[in-house]
């Protein structure tokens, strides 16, 4: 199994500008992703990502920031350190115009070049493909008792 | 198959707070999940109707306010749908097309 990149795309029925200020702007990041989001529109710019009350904090650096075409930043550092190359995940969503719509593809790697134990690396992995449990986890416990009952 | 308006429901952060709070305490009513949630006793109350219209929680009137609990058949098929959907990135990936869809919408009426 390849642990390298995760890939996925999507078809959305708006045009590339609107869909950039979704995935892009802090306000639309608080609705998709985190309970709270703050994040400068500029490369080198560390933001955050938070969930609950600061129970779990991310930073994140934007990369690369080409409206209406590309969006990228890194996220998942270890130990707190600022996003850079060699530490973190890096995403990028590239958007293209697909008719009327746009098509919207993600990227998430760096999980090889984070440089991890295997088990852990796949792990993190499995996380980030699976991982609704951060941000549902009392309803991962009820879904676990109603299996379990 | 997802329920996209079941979806909808479960996507947002702050229903998904009211949904772990109500699963804690087993009832509640706009007024006591405000006071935990920093969001008014209003865009409570809207929340509330968003996951009662999908039959996520079910309310009985008490006095002037309503009681709410989670309706346990409709949250078991919510976390179902999700675990069937099965990835972080897809749900975001959802979210996205759902919300710049929806200002597509008002920008062209």
């Amino acid at each position: 199994m390849e642990y390298g990149t995760l890939e996925r795309q999507i078809h959305i029925e708006a045009s590339p500008e609107v869909v950039f200020e979704v995935v892009s702007r802090p306000e639309h990041l608080r609705e998709w992703w985190a309970d709270d989001a703050k994040l400068d529109p500029a490369p080198g710019a560390v933001g955050e990502l938070v969930w609950g009350d600061r129970a779990h904090v991310e930073a994140i650096t934007v990369v690369d920031l080409d409206p209406p075409r590309r969006f990228s930043f890194r996220w998942v550092a270890d130990g707190g350190e600022a996003p850079v190359a060699g530490n973190s995940l890096l995403v990028t969503f590239d958007l293209e115009p697909s008719g009327a719509g746009t098509l919207l593809r993600l990227t998430e790697s760096g999980f090889r070049e984070k440089g991890w134990e295997i088990a852990v690396l796949e792990e993190a992995y499995r996380d980030h493909v699976t991982g609704w449990e951060r941000f549902l986890p009392q309803l991962q416990t009820y879904a676990v008792s109603l299996g379990s009952s | 198959m997802i329920d996209e308006d079941l979806w909808s429901a479960i996507g947002d952060p702050t229903r998904r707070r009211m949904l772990d709070l109500l699963l804690v305490d087993g009832v509640g009513t706009a007024t006591s999940l405000s006071e935990r949630l920093p969001v008014t006793r209003q865009a409570v109350a809207k929340h509330l109707g968003v996951l009662d219209r999908v039959g996520l929680v079910h309310g009985t009137p008490a006095g002037r306010e309503v009681r709410y609990r989670i309706d346990e058949a409709q949250l078991a098929r919510a976390v179902a749908q999700l675990s069937a959907v099965g990835s972080a990135w897809d749900a975001r990936l959802r979210r996205i097309k759902q919300i710049a869809e929806a200002i597509e919408r008002e920008r062209k009426a």
